[in-house]
């Protein structure tokens, strides 16, 4: 391998004190971290100098669980809100790319337009917006709603809402925007100069039909999760079929599968770090977390050890909840060992073992196909990004697979994308 | 000298070039330069200001939005602030047409703690002719309804705010309980134009609660500013109308069970500034202090000029006493 060849992106997924259910009860875990803007600010300032692509920030307008009893067992009730930390992090960041989550059921597309301009003028070229239709019943109670809207319902806004931002972005020619449509109106043009980078880059996650339509019209970066080599092939594949009927190039969509790596010099070591966190879950809070995912509110009335019922169809996350009950039947798990093991991870891929280890498994998913680069799901912070940061990286980049060297400023020549015209 | 006795200082940074006073020859000159935006602030803090107010260049009109565009949307630029001052308070415009109550709520109280305790939002009582409009409200509200709506908006905020009490966050990692469920509170707030169930997902503010500074306001909208606003911006009148109508905010606020302290009255101060004025205004008890409007280029003169005559004078204090904005303008809550 030389340094010419094809590199992998790599995303640091931050999330307040870890991706793991328990990670704020490890005892180096930063506890404080959702009220600790340096903590942050530490976490990026690894992450830029291990040469990530970007760091990735998740969000919901809303508490994750219902039940207080099991939510004040998480860290995850209180954090930061993503555009403000984004833009804190951008001037004391130099190259690194700023993704948020935001959701187009809850805002409209100009004053999210306008934000995220900002965030990237701030961050001389370096934004990303994450789009989400958002399916938590408990976000749609802060907003007015009565009820979830139905998931096709949800796409069809999200569509309508993306194609106006983009335009948006472009920037128009005196007479303003003036769009008028079935869910926005838009009159003016912004009033920010045009992007750094020609636009913020647009990444998605959803995976069902309408999502991948969506993304393969719109999307820059696909985040997906995928637990097997299998899984993540097909969707690679079939996503990327889908762009040639948009006049897309496979290359103009960078697809990230989520990885939670638990990374050590043994992999004896390796196993007994995973398995102290693991240890550290309530089963009231696997099981709580497990149900969300399925978006169903009453699994707790089931037997814990044993299997997982027949579910109804749900208008939240149809195709993370395809993916769970796959996974149940293959293994033929348990509600509690699939809590346990869905908390772990929250339904992505997770390695354990060493920097040798971790980066053959990636590098097979990168060079058979199935990703151009990964969203790095650390345990917990600081030591699970600063250990991949450490052992991990280098080993890649031994291997001519990662960047030593940013060769770009902006998030888009980080990621290889064209410049939008 | 107890706090009443100097005046309270913001300066608001209007929409401009933050290097060059001048008006750009060959159309709108975007000041992308944060650097310079920086150094305002950082001057303004090392001169002891209150506070930095933040237009918002889509909000702005009439005659404090010269066509001349700044690159930053106001909520950015307050958090981007934040990590290069350490002392002085950050206001930033946020509008009520375009975010929801929720989301403004909880960028403004991850502000705060990103600012360790010197956030501030600033809400106007005036609607934008042509703000609605881009979001996706081609009819705008009446005048009356905007009212109504803003008012509803506004308790939604601070309610929002007040929805986890001090002490919630437990942190007790061998216990396993992260926050105390007892000290955390749904809204559940159901009104004639919002419907929020809460709470926020963020943690209290350092300093309690954001600080609420409120502008535009017209003879109806009185009683709301009184009723809920930390800090009350009025433009200059005579010195008799100034006088009368900040006694008449402060009868008002005791009326709602408010110290008349609990709420500040600044005048909006635009051009040249005269320090006779500011004394006589400060000195007849008409305000509590001034909200000085200029381009970044100005900033220079004013502390080298004004602020030293105004602490000769007694008039200002210098330095900072606590850390937090409400500390600094004298108002209960949170570090004092």
């Amino acid at each position: 391998m030389t340094g010419a060849s094809r590199q992998m992106k790599l995303g640091a997924f931050l999330w307040a004190t870890g991706h793991h259910i328990a990670a704020w009860r490890h005892p180096k875990a930063h506890v404080t971290a959702g009220i600790d803007i340096d903590h942050y600010i530490q976490l990026a300032r690894i992450a830029e100098a291990a040469k990530f692509d970007m760091i990735f920030c998740e969000d919901a307008a809303g508490l994750r669980e219902a039940n207080v009893g099991i939510a004040s067992q998480t860290s995850r009730s209180i954090g930061f809100e993503p555009i403000s930390l984004l833009s804190a992090l951008a001037v004391q960041t130099e190259r690194i790319g700023l993704v948020s989550t935001a959701s187009t059921s809850y805002n409209e597309p100009f004053g999210l337009a306008r934000i995220f301009l900002s965030l990237d003028h701030l961050s001389g070229g370096r934004a990303g917006w994450n789009l989400v239709t958002s399916a938590s019943p408990i976000e749609a109670a802060n907003f007015g709603s009565t009820g979830l809207r139905p998931h096709a319902d949800r796409y069809e806004r999200a569509r309508e809402f993306a194609t106006v931002v983009a335009g948006l972005w472009r920037g128009t020619d005196a007479g303003g925007l003036n769009h008028d449509g079935q869910s926005f109106s838009v009159r003016d043009a912004l009033d920010l100069p045009r992007s750094p980078q020609g636009a913020p880059v647009m990444v998605q996650a959803g995976a069902s039909d309408v999502g991948r339509d969506l993304a393969a019209r719109t999307a820059d970066v696909v985040f997906t999760a995928a637990q097997t080599f299998e899984e993540a092939k097909a969707f690679y594949d079939d996503l990327k079929g889908w762009l040639a009927a948009y006049g897309r190039e496979p290359d103009d969509i960078k697809i990230m599968p989520g990885v939670a790596p638990v990374v050590a010099e043994t992999e004896a070591e390796a196993r007994e770090k995973y398995e102290e966190l693991q240890g550290l879950i309530p089963d009231d809070v696997g099981v709580a977390l497990l149900s969300s995912y399925l978006s169903i509110s009453d699994l707790g009335r089931y037997p814990i050890d044993g299997p997982l019922p027949e579910l109804p169809a749900s208008e939240g996350m149809k195709s993370r909840q395809a993916l769970v009950i796959e996974q149940s039947r293959r293994d033929n798990l348990s509600i509690r060992q699939l809590a346990r093991h869905f908390a772990g991870a929250r339904g992505h891929w997770r390695i354990v073992g060493t920097a040798t280890q971790i980066a053959d498994e990636l590098q097979a998913r990168f060079e058979g196909g199935a990703a151009d680069g990964f969203n790095v799901m650390p345990s917990w912070f600081p030591g699970e990004l600063d250990a991949f940061a450490t052992l991990v990286v280098p080993e890649l980049q031994r291997r001519g697979l990662f960047r030593t060297e940013y060769e770009g400023r902006t998030l888009r020549e980080h990621l290889g994308l064209k410049r939008p015209a | 000298m107890d706090n009443g006795a100097t005046m309270h200082l913001a300066v608001s940074l209007l929409p401009g070039n933050a290097s060059s006073n001048e008006p750009p020859a060959g159309g709108p000159d975007f000041s992308t330069d944060f650097s310079a935006l920086a150094r305002f602030a950082q001057k303004a803090e090392a001169a002891g200001l209150d506070m930095v107010l933040l237009a918002d260049a889509a909000l702005a009109s009439g005659e404090d939005a010269p066509n001349q565009p700044v690159c930053f949307e106001a909520t950015t630029l307050l958090a981007a602030l934040a990590t290069v001052t350490s002392r002085i308070g950050l206001v930033a415009a946020a509008s009520t047409i375009a975010n929801q109550p929720y989301n403004l709520a909880r960028r403004f109280a991850s502000l705060d703690i990103v600012s360790h305790g010197r956030a501030g939002w600033s809400a106007t009582m005036a609607q934008d002719p042509r703000e609605a409009a881009n979001f996706s409200r081609p009819d705008g509200f009446s005048t009356d309804e905007f009212r109504r709506r803003t008012e509803e908006y506004i308790g939604i905020v601070q309610g929002l705010w007040n929805g986890w009490d001090a002490e919630a966050l437990l942190f007790d990692k061998s216990g396993g309980r992260f926050h105390d469920p007892e000290k955390m509170h749904l809204l559940d707030h159901k009104g004639e134009y919002f419907s929020v169930r809460g709470p926020l997902n963020v943690a209290r503010s350092p300093q309690d609660m954001p600080v609420l500074v409120l502008s535009g306001l017209l003879e109806p909208d009185t009683d709301i500013a009184a009723r809920a606003a930390d800090v009350i911006l009025l433009d200059e009148g005579s010195a008799e109308d100034t006088k009368l109508h900040c006694h008449d905010l402060k009868r008002r606020a005791a009326a709602c069970r408010r110290e008349p302290e609990a709420v500040k009255v600044l005048i909006n101060v635009r051009g040249d500034v005269v320090v006779d004025r500011l004394e006589l205004l400060f000195q007849s008890e008409s305000c509590d202090g001034f909200n000085i409007l200029m381009p970044p280029s100005a900033l220079d003169d004013f502390v080298d000029r004004v602020l030293p005559d105004l602490c000769r004078r007694g008039l200002f204090r210098q330095g900072y006493r606590g850390a937090t904005l409400r500390s600094h303008l004298g108002l209960a809550g949170g570090d004092r």
